[in-house]
């Protein structure tokens, strides 16, 4: 780990085209041999389905940088919607306070992870598997596993269907999302200090960074990311359900770590991160579009196992490079 | 006696559980439904054994439930196109170690992270099941169930195959070479390194192990019933990993033992039906898993807060 900033910064560069290339390759492929993959009509679809995953990726990606991994935002996301249920259908409140009352809950959520993480240093990957379980078990006992909330105020609905100067409002929110990580990330003291820390924790508390709040803080942003996300969901599918979200924890972590995101901490860039989450995306409209996939209605399956294979092939891939090119300069 | 004060926690809380149901719904005793639900958690106590070999050594393998999935599938098409239960069983085990090869590789040497390697192995093995069985069940001949014997003398060999396997595995995790080097990995990789032993292998092993245990665990939970769910596997991960950390498994690595995993399954398993005698929807076993897991690495973090201190 000698190396001075020059080549590093040449390796991102690589890593992030490479992964371009690829977005490239994919669309082209897609383009061509997808059924109606590049109408204008798809491209905002694909806008419309992807903006959930891409905000958690968005708050995951802080998280990861720390070094750190939340694997109940999914689940989370799930609670979150049932809470925005029973707020607007039992106990008949406005939308207005329930929206605020659900992006308090998930905040809460988030700092529940937090405390647990941050104040009891207790390790990221089993408190977040705990309430993987629990946020998702909490959402499916309040609705008996069964259970579906309809019918939403129209102004509410208009949030999952309405275009706003052409595009989704999907897209500006995701687009808000993106300008405010990237400038936390890459503007602020704040984000230089996640860096360190997953770089090194001991080393950052020597720095004078108070470690704790720093390390709460990512976790805090993921628990209200899923909330909005929760949101989007309800608003999109015109539902509030207790399985919303099942499984986009690993679409988001796949999301960050092929963005070229160390997965041990200290390294990445949100950027990155978005070229992973347009990957992503595109994959998952696309494969569905495949004329042989869309005969055999297996779309959805495919789509997630391509994930979990590419997720392994971008973990495997920096280090088995490593190891190639050392083997050529020795 | 401070060694073993999380097992005995647990065995207290046990205790005390079984006295309340004794009391409020004696009918949970009724020898049938009792050794039925006994040996219906006969496949999550193999499954529990592994999860702990892999904890010890600072691991953690949440695809074990899409395996078992995968191996259930395969154990049951075996079976159903006519061939030995010798042979299901083996063609299982097989797919389960190959399956954990493929995690071990990753992350004994490629350096991966298990929780990450395992995710991405979970949610691919589930859908190459999905897309390959479409949720179908497989009828299975009738000489498969209870290995075609009487349901009793099935039972019974299952929980002596179980109660052995587990004596033996914790036997030689707490008292062979072989065993301690889990611990040694688990605790302190780069000592153990020193030490001579060589931590790639050992975590390898674990995963490996895990792999195997997950196709016997497999086979178990075929000869119980006339049909393979393809779905049999879904969420067993977490109570394997809850067993474990309940029973006093540190996911930090390299401290615990099989019996208090043992009586953490035996715990876990004893709070839903108490639930459900106490009228209480069986909805919250999700939430009340969770909050479990939680609450005994609270407990650890607290215990070794102290210590430190």
């Amino acid at each position: 780990m000698n190396a001075s900033p020059a080549p590093t910064k040449r390796h991102w560069l690589r890593h992030e085209t490479l992964l371009l290339l690829v977005l490239f390759a994919e669309t082209t492929y897609f383009f061509y041999f997808a059924r109606n993959f590049g109408t204008a009509d798809n491209i905002r679809n694909i806008v419309r389905h992807s903006a959930e995953m891409g905000l958690l990726a968005l708050a995951m990606m802080p998280v990861i940088l720390t070094g750190g991994i939340d694997l109940s935002v999914g689940s989370l996301m799930g609670l979150c919607a049932v809470i925005f249920g029973v707020l607007t259908h039992d106990w008949h409140w406005s939308t207005l306070q329930a929206v605020a009352a659900t992006l308090v809950a998930g905040m809460l959520a988030g700092g529940f992870n937090a405390a647990l993480i941050a104040f009891l240093r207790l390790p990221p990957l089993i408190v977040t598997l705990g309430t993987f379980s629990l946020y998702r078990g909490l959402a499916e006992a309040t609705t008996q596993g069964t259970k579906i909330y309809r019918s939403f105020d129209s102004d509410f609905l208009n949030l999952g269907d309405q275009h706003f100067f052409a595009l989704p409002i999907q897209a500006w929110i995701f687009a808000f999302g993106a300008l405010f990580f990237w400038v936390l990330v890459h503007r602020t003291t704040l984000g230089r200090s996640f860096r360190a820390i997953g770089f090194s924790p001991e080393g950052a508390l020597y720095a004078g960074i108070p470690v704790g709040h720093r390390t709460a803080l990512p976790y805090m942003l993921a628990g209200l990311t899923a909330a909005i996300a929760a949101l989007l969901f309800t608003a999109r599918l015109h539902q509030a359900r207790a399985d919303a979200g099942t499984g986009y924890e690993l679409a988001a972590i796949t999301a960050v770590v092929l963005g070229g995101t160390s997965i041990f901490g200290g390294i990445g860039s949100v950027h990155g991160t978005l070229i992973g989450i347009a990957a992503i995306a595109v994959l998952n409209n696309g494969i569905a579009r495949v004329p042989g996939v869309l005969k055999a209605g297996v779309g959805g399956e495919l789509a997630s196992m391509l994930t979990g294979a590419l997720l392994l092939i971008a973990l495997a891939a920096p280090i088995l490079t490593r190891f190639i090119t050392r083997r050529r300069a020795t | 006696m401070k060694r073993y004060s999380r097992e005995l926690t647990v065995a207290i809380a046990l205790s005390a559980l079984l006295v309340l149901l004794a009391i409020f719904a004696p009918h949970f005793f009724q020898p049938q439904p009792l050794l039925a639900r006994l040996t219906a958690q006969v496949p999550v106590l193999v499954l529990t054994i592994g999860m702990a070999v892999v904890i010890i050594s600072r691991q953690i393998d949440i695809s074990v439930g899409s395996q078992f999935g995968v191996c259930a599938v395969v154990a049951g098409l075996m079976s159903a196109a006519g061939a030995p239960l010798g042979f299901a069983l083996l063609t299982a085990t097989l797919t389960g170690t190959a399956m954990g090869a493929l995690n071990g590789f990753l992350v004994a040497w490629l350096g991966l992270p298990s929780i990450v390697v395992s995710l991405a192995t979970m949610v691919t093995w589930a859908e190459v099941l999905r897309l390959f069985q479409q949720g179908r069940f497989i009828n299975l001949p009738p000489r498969v169930q209870w290995f075609g014997f009487s349901q009793l003398v099935g039972q019974a060999s299952l929980l002596f195959f179980a109660l052995g396997l587990l004596g033996a595995m914790a036997y030689f995790l707490k008292n062979r070479t072989g065993g301690r080097h889990f611990y040694a990995v688990g605790s302190d990789s780069e000592a153990a390194r020193l030490a001579g032993i060589n931590p790639r292998g050992v975590t390898m092993l674990a995963f490996v192990l895990m792999g195997t245990l997950t196709g016997i665990a497999a086979f178990c939970n075929m000869v119980q019933s006339p049909q393979v769910d393809p779905k049999c596997g879904v969420g067993l991960e977490m109570k394997a990993i809850a067993a474990a950390v309940v029973g006093g498994v540190a996911v930090t690595g390299g401290r615990g033992g099989l019996w208090g995993a043992f009586f953490g399954l035996l715990l876990l398993a004893t709070i839903n039906p108490a639930l459900t005698y106490m009228h209480v929807d069986a909805y919250w076993e999700k939430a009340i898993q969770g909050l479990v897991i939680l609450l005994a690495v609270i407990a650890d973090g607290l215990r070794t807060k102290r210590s430190a201190a």
